[in-house]
């Protein structure tokens, strides 16, 4: 590990310095917005599909055939079923790490559709299974447990639908909040990941039993179009396109530096760094192909804008991993997805900016800043001075683009955070706050309270845009 | 999480809307005479149907069912016109004892439908009428012994006989019987050709 010099830190920005360093690459001064089209695209796509899966069932029950409780019961876990289906099409989906999804939705709103729609497909699956099975018992004069063993017995693929329905509640439950804490990270982890066999063991009895599925016929042939679609995603998403990514970049750990007693700066080189269409803000998935490190992913910002000649990230040692990460020896293969993110310059909605960072909330922030336009203004929470990161850069980046930079130092009920993080402290030092975008981005406590001080002070929603990996 | 809650709900309502959109008041299945009205696509004159949502209606369309079932050989992808098409008009009055007018000689005779070759085997379905009325059904030449023949004995102990399914309805629009679903398919596309020969 080196030690920075104090005097090089005028050399981290991507720009040609005044104090010496190699002119970069140029970058675009103006990037093109990025606005939420893509996003609506997408939502209509989700509701189209939606209805597309219910609408064989529709066309295909006649009007008032369904004369008994049992015909309710059965059309119900038939619709709920169909639904299920699509859902979990999607939940794999929006998994797929698809370059698109990752650049239109981001990283942020794609967990957040993860964990709402698991519990709606979770729900889903539940009610198509106990539907289906009250409904049958009832038109076969079976007990429940009895149509359980029926089902099981009589029925192709059932079994493994069974066990498919019981990997979703496991995992289901262990994604709770609550239950997900107490269990270790790589356990969880595991048992998540066995969700994709839901998609196989489920498969099957879709078509050997599904009402609308078994028949040979546009819909069936609809049906499967739309799982090989997934899986084809799933494989270029996860696959194919990191493949393509790292082996035409082969990244390098080039330079491990401190900044501070807790944080780390890792330097990368590689190949044909330039043409990585990057923006500050967003952040790629590393696995560092070390020994210890070659099998876990974890998701860090990038913490300078894209310069041509290295990409850096700035990580807090919180865990045995980010631990690890002072050991990097250069050298390293760094394997890397991405990048991903709609926490970019090029998402704002309007023309000027206020960034809040807090402790090492600061990286993507900080990347940013190069790619906002002059006017910008940063507020950085700390808890020590110690604590504040690479500010040199950003003191040198408040006078090269006119950035207004606050360190604002202290716990949370010390009089300088307390004087600040309210509405009128806010208003004080950015009289402009309702008409600029608000970037956030540091730990969760931080960021919800700011979010409420915005929306306190008359920050419209949309403007607010947060960055947290942790739901 | 809220609007996971927010989904939840919205699954529930739309599953119930859906259903209860299907289902309708007053969707009462047809109890009796439903033969003639199967060979004219046209149910005899007012039938009220107030509940019967135009997708049904569009989705499938009545002189198509005719052919298919002239047709013996059995496309399993046109099976569901023909169980379709009988319902498509729900009678809301009963009209129960519809024989005494229907059927002044009541001189029974059998039809038998066509051979349907399903996924396990193959069946033909033949129905007894008494004038235009089912009085018996039973499936022929079904599979026997192992898990198809399970399959057959199940259907046939729901559909056929004079007091099965298909007496009770008089129609071809039966309950699927679960576990039995090919089987129970070319069971019904059997009948219904049988009951547009009759």
């Amino acid at each position: 590990m080196t030690y920075q010099h104090t005097d090089a830190a005028g050399r981290r920005t991507g720009h040609s310095a005044p104090y010496g360093g190699r002119p970069a690459a140029p970058v675009p001064p103006g990037r093109p917005r990025r606005g939420p089209g893509g996003r609506r695209a997408l939502a209509a796509a989700f509701w189209l599909g939606l209805v597309l899966a219910v609408l064989p069932w529709w066309l295909a029950t006649p009007a008032g055939s369904l004369a008994d409780t049992a015909d309710l019961l059965t059309a119900g876990g038939r619709i709920t079923g169909l639904i299920a289906g699509y859902l979990l099409l999607v939940q794999v989906l929006a998994m797929s790490r698809l370059g698109v999804l990752e650049r239109v939705l981001g990283g942020e709103r794609i967990s957040r559709l993860h964990r709402d729609l698991g519990a709606t497909l979770l729900v889903a699956v539940l009610t198509h299974t106990a539907l289906l099975l009250v409904g049958y018992a009832r038109q076969e004069r079976n007990s429940v447990f009895g149509e359980v063993g029926a089902l099981l017995t009589d029925y192709d693929d059932m079994l493994s639908a069974f066990v498919a329905a019981g990997i979703m509640v496991v995992v289901g439950f262990t994604a709770v909040r609550g239950i997900r804490r107490r269990l270790p990270y790589e356990l969880w982890y595991a048992l998540h990941l066995t969700s994709y066999l839901t998609l196989l063991l489920g498969y099957a009895h879709q078509f050997s039993n599904g009402a609308q599925l078994y028949e040979p016929g546009p819909v069936r042939t609809g049906w499967i179009a739309a799982y090989l679609l997934v899986v084809a995603a799933l494989a270029w998403g996860r696959i194919i396109a990191p493949l393509v990514f790292n082996l035409r970049h082969k990244l390098r750990v080039a330079d491990v530096v401190a900044e501070s007693p807790d944080t780390v700066s890792v330097y990368l080189t590689g190949q044909r760094l330039n043409q990585i269409d990057m923006l500050g803000g967003q952040y790629f998935r590393w696995r560092f192909l070390n020994p210890g490190g070659w099998w876990q992913s974890h998701p860090f910002s990038v913490s300078a804008a894209a310069n041509g000649r290295w990409l850096r990230l700035t990580v807090k040692v919180v865990g045995g991993h980010t631990a690890d990460l002072r050991d990097l020896t250069p050298g390293t293969r760094v394997w890397a997805e991405g990048p991903s993110g709609t926490f970019t310059a090029a998402h704002r909605t309007r023309e000027r900016a206020l960034l809040i960072a807090g402790g090492s909330g600061i990286a993507p922030l900080r990347a940013m800043l190069e790619e906002l336009p002059p006017g910008a203004a940063l507020i950085y929470r700390a808890r020590t001075p110690a604590d504040v990161l690479l500010h040199r850069e950003l003191d040198w980046l408040a006078q090269a683009r006119q950035t207004s930079v606050w360190y604002v130092i202290g716990r949370r009920d010390d009089p300088g955070p307390r004087q600040v993080m309210n509405p009128e402290g806010l208003r004080h030092l950015v009289p402009d706050l309702t008409r600029r975008d608000v970037y956030l981005c540091g730990p969760g406590g931080l960021v919800d309270e700011t979010v409420r001080v915005l929306r306190a002070a008359g920050v419209p929603r949309r403007q607010i845009h947060l960055t947290a990996f942790e739901l | 999480m809220r609007r996971a809650l927010i989904a939840i709900t919205g699954l529930a309502a739309g599953t119930t809307a859906l259903v209860v959109l299907k289902g309708g008041p007053g969707a009462g299945q047809a109890t009796a005479g439903d033969v003639p009205a199967a060979s004219a696509p046209v149910a005899p004159g007012g039938s009220p149907a107030p509940d019967a949502p135009p997708p049904t209606a569009a989705g499938v369309t009545p002189s198509a069912a005719p052919s298919t079932s002239a047709k013996p050989s059995a496309k399993p992808s046109a099976d569901r016109t023909p169980a379709t098409r009988t319902s498509t008009r729900p009678r809301t009055a009963p009209a129960a004892p519809k024989t005494t007018t229907k059927a002044p000689k009541p001189t029974t005779r059998t039809v038998t439908g066509p051979t349907v070759t399903y996924r396990y085997g193959s069946l033909r379905v033949q129905i007894t009428l008494s004038g235009s009325r089912i009085v018996d059904a039973t499936g022929l030449d079904m599979p026997v012994g192992g898990q198809e023949g399970q399959r057959a004995d199940d259907v046939q102990a729901r559909y056929s006989g004079s007091s099965g399914e298909v007496v009770a309805k008089q129609s071809a629009n039966l309950n699927t019987v679960s576990g039995a679903t090919y089987t129970s398919t070319a069971y019904k596309q059997s009948l219904q050709s049988a009951l547009d020969k009759a």
